[in-house]
């Protein structure tokens, strides 16, 4: 490779690959950041190594018999049980970068302009990895998994004109094979778009980055090249403690159980990754109010760089930080109370629920209204 | 990072330890050494849970996602797999299949394949089930044909008690006592539902050493690379 571009033999056959080549030895990046700066790579790796673990798993994996083939793939399979830990704890993995990411991107607030247009495709990232999550947990056809897709499918399909249509040509009838086959392609279809709203938040990101002084900065290579692979390191050192150690870390032993169509088990089998979500949905009564209530949650996100009143220039208040971190808190007691069995974790649930909403809705406004003054 | 290095040291020659003066007595006190995070499956015991599973077990249950085959992972050699096969009706390919689903008292005994995984706590609870049976205490109502157990969540269950002392005789001597039955049957039922455990603990124990490594290579080299700029 050289940094000759325009002479090289490759660029002059095909000059947008010498393009793409010349960006990583243009000297126009900061000549400092933080090793969080490198999440965004993180969840692209992550992406990467599900796809490529995901697709071998599809060569196994057979819709109809969905809980024994996946048994199949770990008893049977040469190293089946190895890609699919790899699949499950990958997953885990790319849920914990992504929420590190958001929470980050929260308490720095780089939602703000000129950054909206990047946290529109984070949140986006959020909406298609957590659908590819669900469809992933229920494609093993676990107990858990089964009455997910069962309650989920015929709130889908009890709805009226067009959201029921969507439904049922997504879902194609409550639960069983031939749902599951569908499911499975939707599962690498948005694994596919996945990859690129990554992309595209890539892109997004370099676009907005802060001008760096001529003279000042650095290239790609070698200076993030080694920042990004000591980011990667790491991340694999987390990854293979958890893979080797904590393969079900999150999850739950109902979903081990085959899918039963008479029998429903007990208590919340989901796992940690979307158990704040779940925990949400369990508050409100119906199907259809749940439905709301899931838009409605991605929405507030999404408004997020309008319900900030604290404008462009705005500097970012003590008070704010503080409520970020309680909202932190209050996400992973969502997940708490969605897995909880205790009596009071419907009522705790509710009332976290209650400070999501009203973390957005009411303080963002106000307290980023106060602070900007 | 010296004392880096002697923690990991200490840990493998304490694994290796362990291994060295591993008791036959897994009862006193009770343990299971497929358990924690460097666990080992334990073929002796294992296999005696594979004896108590076809002689007792076996009359109802069945692990079907295990074949005869895949007892060569216990040290049983290919004839003695075969053995079992045939005095089972089988042969090697065959899964080890119980007797045809019965009804006890409107339940169906389950498959034991993936048993230990399926229910919360693992072996220690198929421990505490098994040796879990009581006479109900007083003002307990139980369903007709269900038994007092103290394990199973509503304290009521359809199996009977079934492990007594000396329900087999074991090949290497270890005293048959339903406590003993109950821990080996567990650690077979760990081993079935996790066939890999070993290999996972053994693969992890590497990876973890050469990333822990990479790590700090990458990191130094980030390092060095960032102070030499400009």
């Amino acid at each position: 490779m050289t940094t000759h571009v325009k002479d090289s033999w490759m660029s002059t056959r095909l000059p947008c690959l010498g393009g793409i080549c010349a960006t990583y030895f243009q000297k126009n990046r900061a000549a400092n950041a933080p090793y969080f700066a490198a999440l965004p790579f993180l969840i692209a790796m992550a992406a990467a190594f599900l796809t490529l673990s995901g697709a071998v798993l599809a060569v196994y994996y057979n819709p109809w018999h969905a809980f024994d083939s996946v048994q199949f793939i770990d008893r049977n399979v040469n190293n089946g049980w190895l890609i699919r830990t790899y699949h499950a704890t990958g997953t885990t993995m790319i849920f914990g970068v992504t929420y590190l990411y958001l929470f980050r991107s929260l308490l720095r607030r780089a939602y703000r302009a000129p950054g909206e247009f990047v946290w529109m495709l984070s949140v986006k990232l959020l909406a298609v990895l957590m659908l590819t999550g669900w469809l992933g947990y229920v494609l093993t056809g676990g107990a858990a998994g089964y009455w997910s897709l069962f309650n989920a499918a015929n709130a889908a399909l009890s709805m009226g004109g067009l959201p029921g249509a969507v439904g049922l040509w997504f879902f194609g009838g409550p639960a069983g094979g031939d749902t599951l086959a569908r499911l499975e392609v939707f599962h690498a279809l948005l694994a596919v778009a996945l990859l690129l709203v990554v992309w595209l938040l890539h892109a997004s990101r370099r676009a907005i980055a802060a001008p760096v002084a001529s003279g000042k900065g650095v290239a790609f290579y070698p200076y993030y090249l080694a920042q990004y692979f000591a980011a990667l390191a790491v991340f694999a050192l987390v990854f293979v403690v958890l893979a080797f150690y904590a393969p079900h870390l999150g999850t739950s032993h109902m979903n081990q159980l085959p899918a039963e169509s008479l029998a429903v088990p007990l208590g919340g089998g989901v796992p940690w990754y979307l158990a704040p979500a779940a925990g949400m949905l369990g508050v409100f009564p119906g199907s259809g109010l749940s439905i709301v209530a899931a838009i409605a949650a991605i929405v507030v996100l999404y408004a997020l760089p309008w319900l900030d009143r604290s404008g462009r220039a705005g500097r970012c208040g003590k008070l704010y930080g503080f409520f970020t971190w309680v909202l932190a808190l209050d996400v992973i007691g969502l997940g708490y109370a969605a897995n909880s069995s205790s009596g009071a974790a419907p009522t705790l649930a509710g009332v976290f629920t209650a400070w999501y909403f009203f973390h957005f809705l009411v303080l963002t406004p106000v307290v980023t209204a106060m602070e900007a003054e | 990072m010296r004392r880096f290095l002697a923690s990991i040291f200490a840990l493998g020659t304490l694994t290796a330890a362990c291994h060295a003066a591993r008791a036959a007595d897994t009862l006193s006190p009770l343990h299971f050494q497929s358990q924690g995070p460097l666990g080992t499956i334990d073929k002796a015991a294992a296999q005696r849970g594979y004896r108590v599973f076809e002689s007792v077990c076996a009359g109802c249950h069945a692990v079907g996602q295990v074949h005869y085959r895949d007892l060569e992972a216990l040290g049983l050699t290919p004839d003695q797999a075969a053995g079992e096969a045939v005095a089972a009706g089988g042969n090697l390919g065959s899964p080890l299949k119980g007797a045809a689903p019965m009804n006890m008292g409107g339940a169906i005994p389950p498959d034991l394949s993936s048993i230990a995984a399926q229910r919360h706590g693992g072996a220690r609870y198929i421990y505490d089930f098994l040796t879990g049976f009581a006479p109900a205490p007083a003002g307990t109502t139980l369903l007709p044909g269900h038994y007092y157990n103290t394990a199973f969540p509503g304290g009521e269950t359809a199996m009977p008690p079934v492990l007594r002392d000396n329900a087999v005789t074991y090949a290497d001597g270890t005293p048959a006592t339903s406590a003993q039955e109950a821990a080996d049957l567990a650690e077979f039922l760990t081993w079935t539902a996790d066939p890999n455990l070993d290999a996972r603990h053994q693969i992890g124990f590497r990876a973890i050493i050469f990333f822990a490594f990479l790590a700090i290579i990458a990191i130094a080299s980030k390092r060095r690379v960032w102070s030499a700029q400009i």
